[in-house]
């Protein structure tokens, strides 16, 4: 891909690549809804500049898992209504895997500090936070081995 | 400007009579009502159902968590282009000249647009637009376009737009609104609407033992929704389709064909997935913005498809807002709480639109009130101008009329939620009363206001104080009873699908139309295929007044009875039945209703089908004759307050609200949440403000303008009490807009009973919280 120098990492995911599952809604960084993985770390695309993402890794909600077979925080969200609209939630499932990759147990507390770069508009956090506490019970009963692990560099 | 044709005399609708079971369970009423000849007995407390009872994950469910769920924004068209709307960058003025030739000389721009308009009146407001190869490209042209006003004085401020020489947003002959109405300077008014006037004010104040008079304000809050406002226009010859983030495709095609002078045959707009709107996505561009017409003048100059989605300011300024309210309140009544008069005068900013509307729920709550007065005024302001947002008016009225009844019963001495079930009419709010008491545990309440008990809960440290507070709110049933239809197709080979062109903006409609499709047709939501979102498609209502499911479930419902018969009648000889009549379709079977035993499964009771498929299409007749026509609901709500920050934390919030009989109670409740989170957003955090100096908005952008975050949240609560509403086949009723209407006013009360202190200004800052605080100490 080749992109002005202007251009952030998320237009070239979006206007170049077409992979739409991030969204640009504040465009500074305020509500997390293009939210992506940089070497394993979130970061939002919208703040990134596509050029000082050459040689990264980047990790999009489209990764994690297929309509037909969804990683445990998609099977999550589905079932606990964890959307309305559904504009925040690819967002906020690239940071809910990014918290439970690190604290795979969070208490209430801990969910709500884990997603507080992440803004729903239509009001649906308490169902977003039962997700995740779903989730987490889902992986801490599957082995450990079935899950996949993400170098993490350049921290 | 188009004629309107004379509406045309309609034709009695031949009906049929028939009874019904309606209301809640405990108290049934036996209605008599009389439907259209043909269509279905509606659904009622006797109704046993097999699907509906149940709780179902969104159809688009592993789209939306995948990424793979295509919003507006997310289509790209091969040889697209890049839209960009260039807004006013003052508040008032004559626009003496607009040069392009920087812009259209710029490498990479394909065309440009201006307006013929001479006057802006908003900061925001449309002034040109650029289409070009990038979206980079198309940033750096409309910056090069120059364009020269003249500036005229402006006023940004509702109390000061009130004032006797506050500069005019419009000259007398120009000011928008009904003629009838008086006008006085940029005050439009005073307007007394529908059911906002009953008795003699003055003899009913004058015949109260205990008055309270109170001032309340309100902010201007904007919708905010996540997916801005935007369309992406392709022609092909004189065809245009517009993929449109609308609430309302029909109205979008109808608006954009009438401005662009083409028939209405020629326009497709198509709504997949719709990333919020909360009532600012019902025109058919914006409140206060032409864009789609924009885009699609600038797609056929380009001879290119054209995306023009509106960037996160512009989305603030132009797309519509809930208009601010400065609102007093005059409640009297006898000294056993009998309410003897409500006074509600109400001046609301719908910036410069007309229609404010601020006092509208006096025209719902507490019918039994002898006399009352509404009275709202609109005023005009250099802002973008009002769009309807989740029950319009009513959030900002409750919060004047619902607190003042707070500060009534603290004057009375009298527990608040007695005050308000003596004066309730509505058998399904008192129902409701005991139901949100002990969900939030009323009896918990500080029994003087901030003195705080024990049995309040909690662990008050030395700076905080715990308190419960409740309010009351009503939404009327909307329903469209005509102008919807419903396609319904059963394949031989078993497959079902449903077409309806009416949007999911959110709601789960999708979903719930699958699920009324099944429960009629005996099978599971996942096996009917929906197609939505579609002006090809049977039309339906745009998604405002919480109409949606009440309008479409039942032609739904209808649809699928009548492609359902269709199948019984290629069944029936097959299994031995005299006709359609005999069977019955439930559990994935069709069978014979008084034998079982002689089933096919749905699969093999298609392949009956002579044809390839048997399909029926049903329209609305008529709306039916209802139990209630509001929708009745209340909240309770827990707050702590710190007394030394003036920050106020929300422990826990219960909405307790009817909705006719849910459809699918799983995304009704997630509906209600996010109402009693986007108030709790409102009373806490939300204002849009706009710099006094240069009338341009401080705060258009998701930083400052706050909404309430993952880390602010609370225990929210939503327990729907079931009625059967009848009004149409299905008795459902719709929960967008009631649920919105009672938060604001349930926090304040809630602060005032843990803190003592009466906070009459939303939002509820940790600054007004102290002001109040210090104003309530100086009283004791």
């Amino acid at each position: 891909v080749t992109v002005e120098p202007r251009v952030t990492l998320l237009r070239a995911l979006r206007n170049e690549l077409e992979i739409t599952g991030a969204k640009e809604v504040c465009d500074r960084g305020g509500c997390g809804a293009c939210t992506v993985m940089m070497d394993g770390r979130t970061v939002n695309a919208c703040m990134i500049m596509a050029w000082d993402a050459v040689g990264h890794e980047i990790t999009t909600v489209e990764s994690f898992g297929t309509p037909e077979k969804l990683s445990p925080i998609q099977a999550a969200f589905v079932e606990c209504d964890g959307y309305q609209c559904g504009f925040c939630t690819p967002g906020m499932i690239v940071s809910c895997t990014a918290l439970l990759k690190k604290n795979p147990n969070p208490s209430l507390d801990e969910i709500k500090a884990g997603l507080a770069g992440n803004l729903c508009r239509c009001g649906t956090y308490g169902r977003i936070f039962e997700a995740v506490g779903k989730a987490a019970k889902v992986m801490a009963s599957t082995k450990p081995a079935a899950m996949k692990t993400v170098s993490r560099k350049g921290e | 400007m188009a004629q309107q044709p004379a509406p045309q005399p309609t034709p009695p609708i031949p009906t049929v009579k028939m009874k019904a079971k309606a209301g809640f369970e405990g108290k049934p009423v036996e209605m008599d009502i009389n439907p259209a000849v043909g269509d279905l007995k509606p659904w009622d407390l006797d109704t046993k159902f097999s699907v509906m009872k149940g709780r179902y994950p969104r159809l688009e469910g592993p789209l939306k968590v995948t990424g793979r769920a295509k919003y507006t924004y997310d289509i790209k068209l091969p040889g697209m282009l890049w839209g960009r709307m260039v807004g006013s960058s003052v508040p008032h003025a004559e626009v003496v000249k607009i040069d392009t030739s920087k812009a259209e000389t710029l490498p990479g721009v394909k065309a440009v647009w201006t307006t013929e308009s001479r006057t802006v009146r908003f900061a925001g407001q449309d002034v040109a637009a650029v289409a070009a190869t990038t979206p980079e490209i198309a940033e750096d042209a409309a910056r090069l376009i120059e364009i020269t006003y003249n500036e005229k004085p402006f006023v940004t401020d509702l109390e000061k737009a009130m004032e006797p020489n506050a500069s005019p947003v419009y000259t007398p002959e120009q000011v928008p609104g009904n003629a009838s109405i008086p006008r006085n300077g940029n005050i439009l008014g005073p307007q007394t609407g529908r059911g906002l006037k009953r008795g003699d004010i003055v003899a009913g104040l004058a015949e109260a033992d205990v008055r309270v008079e109170a001032t309340y304000r309100v902010s201007v809050h904007t919708h905010a929704p996540l997916e801005t406002h935007g369309v992406i226009a392709q022609w092909e010859g004189d065809e245009l389709t517009i993929y449109a983030s609308t609430q309302g495709v029909f109205t979008v095609k109808e608006g954009v064909a009438e401005a662009l002078g083409i028939p209405r045959t020629k326009v497709r707009v198509i709504t997949e997935h719709m990333g919020g709107g909360f009532g600012s996505k019902l025109a058919p561009s914006a409140s206060g913005s032409q864009f789609a017409v924009v885009a699609c003048r600038l797609a056929k100059s380009a001879g290119a498809p054209v995306k023009l989605m509106l960037d996160r300011k512009q989305e603030h300024l132009c797309t519509g807002n809930a208009p601010s309210a400065l609102m007093t309140l005059n409640i009297g009544a006898k000294k056993d709480g009998t309410f003897t008069a409500i006074h509600h005068k109400s001046y609301g900013s719908a910036g410069i639109a007309p229609g404010a509307g601020t006092a509208a729920p006096l025209s719902n709550l507490y019918q039994t009130t002898p006399h009352i007065l509404g009275e709202d005024h609109s005023v005009f302001t250099n802002a973008g101008p009002a769009a309807p947002l989740r029950a319009p008016g009513h959030p900002q009225g409750a919060f004047g009329l619902e607190s003042a009844v707070d500060e009534l019963a603290d004057k009375l001495q009298m527990d608040p939620l007695e005050l308000r079930r003596k004066n309730d009419p509505s058998p399904v709010r008192q129902m409701q009363y005991d139901i949100g008491a002990r969900a939030i545990g009323w009896e918990r309440r500080n029994k003087k206001a901030g003195v705080y008990e024990p049995a309040s809960g909690g662990t008050p440290s030395r700076s905080t104080k715990r308190g419960i507070g409740m309010a009351n709110g009503e939404w009327n049933v909307v329903a469209r009873g005509s102008g919807v239809g419903c396609e319904v197709r059963i394949h031989r080979d078993g497959s079902v699908e449903c077409f309806s062109g009416a949007q999911d903006i959110g709601s789960g409609f999708r979903t719930a139309m699958a699920i009324v499709a099944a429960e009629e047709l005996g099978l599971a939501p996942q096996d009917i295929t929906m197609h939505i979102g579609d002006t090809r498609w049977p039309e339906g209502p745009g998604s405002g007044g919480s109409n949606t499911t009440n309008s479409v479930a039942p032609v739904v419902r209808q649809a699928a009875y009548d492609a359902k018969q269709k199948l019984f009648a290629s069944v029936a000889p097959a299994l031995g039945a005299t006709g359609p009549d005999d069977l019955e379709a439930s559990g994935g079977k069709v069978f014979i209703a008084a034998k079982p035993s002689k089933s096919l499964t749905f699969k093999q009771a298609a392949a009956k089908i002579a044809g390839e498929q048997v399909a029926a299409t049903a329209e609305r007749k008529k709306q039916y004759e209802l139990y209630r026509s509001e929708i009745a609901g209340l909240q309770m709500c827990e707050v702590e307050v710190d007394v030394e920050t003036g920050q106020v934390r929300i422990i826990k919030m219960v909405s307790v609200n009817d909705c006719g009989i849910p459809v699918n109670s799983m995304t009704t409740e997630s509906q209600v949440i996010g109402a009693l989170i986007q108030g709790a957003s409102w009373a806490l955090f939300e204002d849009r403000t706009l710099d006094r100096s240069y009338g341009t908005m401080v705060n258009g952008n998701m930083e400052s303008y706050k909404i309430l975050a993952p880390s602010d949240m609370f225990e929210a609560m939503s327990i729907l009490t079931p009625v059967a509403n009848l009004g149409n086949n299905t008795s459902t009723a719709g929960i967008g807009e009631p649920p919105a209407v009672p938060a604001l006013a349930a926090i304040a009360n809630a602060i005032f009973n843990a803190t003592g202190a009466r906070v009459r200004s939303i939002p509820i800052t940790p600054d007004r919280m102290l002001a109040a605080l210090a104003e309530a100490r100086r009283r004791a």
